[in-house]
């Protein structure tokens, strides 16, 4: 053996030990966390202070500044230098200006469409509680200017404006609003919501590198909310989806959903017997049933009228779905 | 005479067949019951394993690894008279008093055999879970003294071979000088005299006496330590005698008696309380044993795999189940008292048990029963902590000595990555360890301190009760 020799050490602290409060030894088989969708969680939840939000806003309008005057002060000296030239260079500049314009007015209507969204929420809410029917009444009929343009709606927003006289009560005609409108839109959303936690299962299992794994699961997350927003009518620019993120990682963490609990691997047939066949495999099912709970969030944010007739998707149900999809022979 | 033994075991049969059936159908039709059968040499700890078993089974707290628990599929425990009315029950509560006193002390060693039944109302899950009501499983513990239980290693044996054995290993034991050449000069084949038997006896026993002291595990018949109301009747005077004798001698007198041993000791034994076992747990302490020497492990390894292959492990089929041929199905093999050990080495703790039951789990293996091997605490005593000697940094265990009642961090020397570098020499009969330098302090329990819905404190019973019954607890 080794010239390690056993040795016993007295100690006469007085203190009383707790073997009761010390930590389990850490076994090999410590149930999965879903570690790599944790850490992306935890990326969209950093919120930084007011000075150092500052600081950063301050040191992006100086580089801005920078880059502007310097940009002027070349355009100007390559039309005093061969005016050709000069020409071409401002042409492309204010090109560059006008697509920077552009994308600004994007991310503006983005930003426009999501408060749409918000608002056609809250008029929702207050035509509940106010018992107004000429509220709920304009509230339906935005809603259906907002789908006009989409086929599959045709049919629902039609039948609304068929039933909706026969409904006398302000919050049964939302319910009823909600249970004709929404359910084309849920079902897309739920298979979206499917799609990306079957991505994430297979790729937090897949790839070995560590933050690799965290990347690809904030990616498909990211892509995942910006659809769901897509299709409740609320298309996003960049800026726009990163608000969205944290809205709904917020939404996640005020409802105590990103809790890992052991339950989470048997809340997923045939969850349990993965994790036996392989810890990588059980991390994946975990991660992508973190991520279908991100995607039920996803669906509260966006969603213009709140679940109350209808019933919000479970996380079992879309896990067990999407990952009957992992098995299936075809891609 | 012979024609009643004859009728007596023929009834016997015939009454085990139709108890086995009418409880078979009771229990596929109503309430099943599952016979979980605690098997260890004395001071593996098996007293302590049940307590906080049972402990953690009803507040189940400290059980996460255990998916009915995780998944709150058990609506509630409690336990239950036993099912046997001629047992003594098992005295849980006096056990869990000293564990969990102000001054906690471990459990006094079992004298007598004794029985509980815990039983669980589980809420039934899956598809149809629903529509079914919540469903009964009975779960029946036995504890016994590990002393008897080596005298299962005998049915296989005849006198001669049995005194054979126990001489031979006496011969090359110190401490069994006095007793053995008493043994040797006694002629077997003069004519038998109590006084001449029972004198041996008593030096028989307390050379019994001294090698139980002494760590060693192999001291047959149990019975000769713990007689319980036995205590001087024929069945235990008998002694290992060197062949020879004819009738109406001693070594005549002294087969006899060893048979009869067998027969009305060992085997009713055997019959009520090993044969229906379903769940096995196999405790043994084997940092005590390599704390005392190669001798101790080498014959703790022998002795549990003589005593493993008295049970049948294998999975029972229906029809043979319904006919009283039930087989060990699941068979747990446990290094106890891991917590006088820091953790980062378990792993060659359980290696160096599964390489001393190879053969046994081989057996089972191949039988077609599921085995598992690992190291647990039914009850922690102690914590980790580092503590840094001539530069090296010790991973230490820090509890409350038993000797002394003093706090101290104990470092145990390190165990070897292979555990043949322990088996082979223990084979070989090596005397002592040659470069191994290895020691275990006893700990005494730790002053409990209780959360509501917290069992005891523990290392891996859950992994260990996961795998014993948590199948049926779905």
């Amino acid at each position: 053996m080794s010239t390690r020799k056993p040795h016993l050490f007295e100690l006469d602290d007085g203190a009383h030990i707790d073997p009761g409060a010390a930590p389990p030894p850490p076994d090999d088989e410590t149930p999965p966390q879903g570690r790599a969708m944790q850490a992306a969680l935890r990326a969209g939840r950093v919120r930084l202070s007011v000075w150092a939000r500052l600081g950063w806003a301050a040191l992006a309008g100086f580089v801005m500044l920078v880059a502007s005057v310097t940009a002027w002060d070349f355009v100007t000296g390559l039309l005093a230098r061969n005016a050709a030239l000069g020409y071409l260079g401002l042409v492309l500049l204010g090109g560059v200006v006008l697509a920077a314009i552009w994308l600004v007015a994007r991310e503006w209507a983005g930003f426009r469409r999501l408060r749409r969204i918000d608002r056609l929420r809250r008029q929702a809410e207050a035509a509940r509680e106010s018992a107004n029917r000429a509220e709920a009444d304009a509230m339906l009929a935005a809603l259906g200017t907002l789908y006009a343009a989409r086929p599959e709606m045709r049919w629902p927003i039609a039948r609304l404006r068929d039933t909706a006289p026969d409904q006398l009560d302000t919050d049964a005609l939302i319910d009823l609003g909600e249970a004709t409108l929404m359910p084309p839109l849920d079902a897309a959303a739920t298979r979206e919501v499917e799609a990306a936690a079957r991505q994430v299962a297979l790729l937090t299992a897949m790839i070995p590198l560590a933050l690799v794994d965290v990347l690809a699961a904030l990616v498909t997350n990211l892509r995942m909310i910006r659809r769901i927003a897509e299709i409740y009518g609320g298309r996003t620019g960049t800026l726009g989806n990163l608000r969205l993120l944290r809205g709904v990682i917020a939404h996640l963490v005020a409802t105590g959903a990103v809790a890992v609990g052991e339950d989470m691997l048997g809340s997923v047939a045939s969850g349990s017997m993965l994790s036996k066949l392989s810890r990588r495999f059980g991390e994946g099912v975990v991660n992508g049933a973190l991520t279908a709970r991100l995607g039920i969030a996803a669906m509260d944010v966006c969603r213009p009228l709140p679940f109350t007739t209808l019933q919000r998707p479970r996380t079992s149900a879309i896990m067990s779905r999407a990952l009957t999809g992992v098995f299936d022979k075809a891609p | 005479m012979v024609i009643g033994r004859l009728a007596d075991g023929v009834l016997r049969g015939v009454d085990r067949v139709t108890t086995t059936v009418t409880d078979t159908v009771s229990e596929a039709f109503f309430e099943p019951t599952l016979r979980l059968g605690v098997t260890g040499l004395s001071q593996a700890g098996k007293t302590v394993f049940i307590t906080s078993l049972v402990a953690n089974l009803l507040d189940r707290g400290r059980m996460g690894r255990m998916q009915s628990v995780a998944g709150d599929r058990i609506e509630a425990a409690f336990l239950q008279p036993q099912p046997d009315d001629t047992l003594p029950r098992f005295d849980y509560e006096r056990h869990l008093a000293a564990l969990s006193a102000q001054q906690p002390r471990w459990p006094d060693s079992t004298r007598q055999i004794s029985q509980l039944r815990l039983s669980f109302r589980i809420r039934p899950g899956g598809l149809l879970g629903g529509m079914r009501g919540a469903r009964v499983q009975h779960v029946d513990i036995i504890d016994y003294p590990g002393e008897w239980l080596l005298d299962l290693v005998l049915l296989d044996k005849d006198y001669a071979q049995w005194s054979r054995e126990v001489l031979g290993r006496m011969s090359h034991r110190p401490f069994a000088a006095d007793c053995l050449s008493a043994l040797q000069a006694t002629d077997p084949a003069i004519p038998h005299d109590e006084g001449v038997a029972q004198a041996l006896t008593e030096g028989f026993t307390s050379y019994l006496q001294s090698a139980r002291k002494a760590g060693l595990p192999d001291i047959t018949p149990g019975r000769f330590l713990l007689p319980g109301d036995l205590a001087g009747s024929p069945v235990l005077t008998f002694v290992p005698l060197p062949e020879g004798g004819g009738r109406g001698s001693l070594g005549r007198e002294m087969t006899r008696r060893f048979e009869a041993y067998k027969s009305q000791v060992i085997r009713p034994f055997f019959r009520d309380h090993f044969a229906r076992i379903d769940r096995q747990v196999v405790l043994a302490d084997i940092l005590g044993a390599i704390h005392a020497g190669p001798e101790a492990v080498d014959r703790l390894g022998q002795t549990l795999t003589e005593l493993l292959a008295a049970f049948r492990p294998g999975r029972s089929a229906w029809l043979t189940r319904l006919l009283g041929g039930k087989r060990v199905e699941r068979l747990l093999f446990a290094a106890t008292k891991a917590d006088h050990l820091h953790h980062s080495q378990h792993p060659r703790l359980t290696a160096i048990l599964t390489a001393l039951l190879r053969q046994s789990r081989d057996r089972a293996d191949f039988a077609g029963a599921r085995t598992e091997a690992l190291a647990l605490a039914a009850l922690r005593a102690t914590i980790e902590e580092q503590h840094i000697r001539d530069g090296q940094t010790l991973d230490c265990v820090r509890g409350t000595l038993a000797e002394s009642g003093k706090q101290a961090a104990f470092f145990a020397g390190e165990l070897p990555a292979d555990p043949m570098q322990l088996i082979g020499p223990a084979r070989d009969g090596a005397a002592r360890w040659l470069e191994a330098d290895f020691q275990i302090m006893r700990f005494a329990p730790a002053p409990l301190i209780r959360k509501t819905g917290d069992g005891l404190p523990h290392i891996r019973l859950d992994t260990a009760a996961e795998f014993l019954i948590g199948d049926l607890l779905r």
